[in-house]
């Protein structure tokens, strides 16, 4: 044991072997390119959000559960939320890979996951509650 | 965790100052980085007073005027001073390039000069790039076909095949771009950098080569390649002018591509 502790090189690894590592791991194509496929579906989607927002400002409560509960609107909010968060899971793993090395790699990874993916869901959930609540509304009034 | 300080035995200390002799009129100062192996002591910048009419245009014309007539402890690499070698590669004035292609008067005042960014330091300006020889070999730069060539001629290519070449086959291997590469500096034990790939696309690319395929395979790894994050220093810094950024672009287009 007493030998272990002596200062002495840890590493005598070739460079070859070190460069060729464990290999090609056979991905990042995909996260690499739905990265981008999302920041595309981004654009026009977050455009008609901002938009949206305008056009809500000052109204009503009812007003809004009615524009939630319109199957496009739904369908264009679920979408939103779903590819905003999917997109931040992306990035965040790629400043994850750039900056968090060793042991932590991987705990952090998992946490910013799950954490990402709970706000997603939140945010679906939302806009659901928004399109459900808003059609019971619209029923009970028109009954 | 990345490193964003410098460990302690590598923070730079001031150095020596040699003066210009009396009467220089053209007195230019060049900072150079100085660290030697034998010794326990820090890094330190020495500055030297030059005068320009005495020397050529070049900083590698100051370098080698230090190194023959003011302080010849000074070590650092150069072989052809004409762009071609790659040896004289180092940080002037913040930017990688080679030090014979840099002409000092594009430079306003003093002229630092560093090793290559986040490399070990052998000594000086003579950074250690064992590592990334090694990962260029790794990718196995060199033509790779089962079909034996003619018995009577050389493997041909058209005029057009030819021309996918031109962009990469004129890279000198100065490592000037990986080591401008923050990915490279972050992630450089599996990251390959852009020298490196953009040798790889010059083999993908090439019409004569039969194993396009197995070096796509040997590429598709989320650090190896994907660790480039468009950040562009690399074409920014090519002193040849050559674009590794559009190599790696081309390199992930045909990952995509083969997918589908």
């Amino acid at each position: 044991m007493s030998n272990m502790k002596k200062p002495h090189i840890t590493v005598m690894r070739s460079q070859l072997s070190r460069a060729r590592g464990l290999g090609s791991g056979q991905a990042g194509v995909g996260h690499w390119w739905a990265e981008r496929a999302s920041a595309v579906a981004l654009v026009p989607l977050s455009g008609w959000f901002v938009i949206q927002v305008f056009r809500l400002a000052g109204a009503s409560q009812p007003e809004v559960a009615k524009w939630g509960a319109r199957p496009f609107n739904t369908t264009m909010m679920l979408s939103l939320v779903i590819l905003t968060f999917y997109h931040t899971q992306l990035g965040l793993q790629v400043i994850i890979d750039d900056y968090v090395h060793g042991k932590a790699h991987l705990p952090a990874g998992l946490l910013m996951k799950g954490i990402v993916f709970l706000l997603g869901l939140f945010g679906t959930v939302s806009v659901l509650k928004l399109a459900l609540a808003g059609s019971t509304k619209g029923r009970v009034a028109a009954g | 965790m990345v490193e964003f300080r410098l460990p302690k035995n590598s923070t730079v200390g001031k150095g020596r100052i040699f003066t210009a002799t009396p009467g220089a009129s053209n007195v230019k100062n060049f900072r150079i980085y100085r660290w030697s192996p034998d010794d326990d002591r820090n890094p330190v910048v020495d500055t030297y007073e030059i005068d320009l009419d005495k020397i050529g245009p070049m900083v590698l014309d100051a370098l080698i005027h230090i190194k023959n007539d003011v302080d010849s402890t000074l070590t650092f690499r150069r072989s052809c001073r004409e762009g071609i070698c790659g040896s004289c590669a180092m940080n002037i004035a913040g930017e990688n390039t080679l030090a014979c292609l840099k002409p000092i008067r594009d430079i306003e005042g003093d002229i630092a000069i560093y090793p290559l960014p986040h490399m070990p330091v052998i000594k000086d300006l003579v950074p250690d790039l064992d590592g990334a020889y090694a990962q260029l070999r790794s990718i196995e730069p060199w033509l790779k076909s089962d079909t034996l060539p003619p018995p009577d001629s050389e493997r041909r290519q058209s005029i057009e095949e030819r021309a996918e070449l031109d962009g990469m086959w004129e890279c000198i291997l100065c490592f000037c771009c990986s080591t401008s590469c923050p990915s490279y500096w972050w992630n450089g034990d599996r990251y390959l950098g852009p020298a490196t790939l953009l040798a790889a696309y010059r083999w993908i690319a090439d019409s004569r080569d039969e194993h396009t395929g197995d070096r796509l395979d040997a590429l598709e790894d989320p650090l190896k390649l994907y660790a480039c994050r468009t950040i562009m220093n690399c074409t920014q810094t090519c002193p040849k002018g050559l674009n590794p950024a559009k190599a790696i672009g081309r390199i992930k287009e045909l990952q995509l591509e083969r997918k589908a």
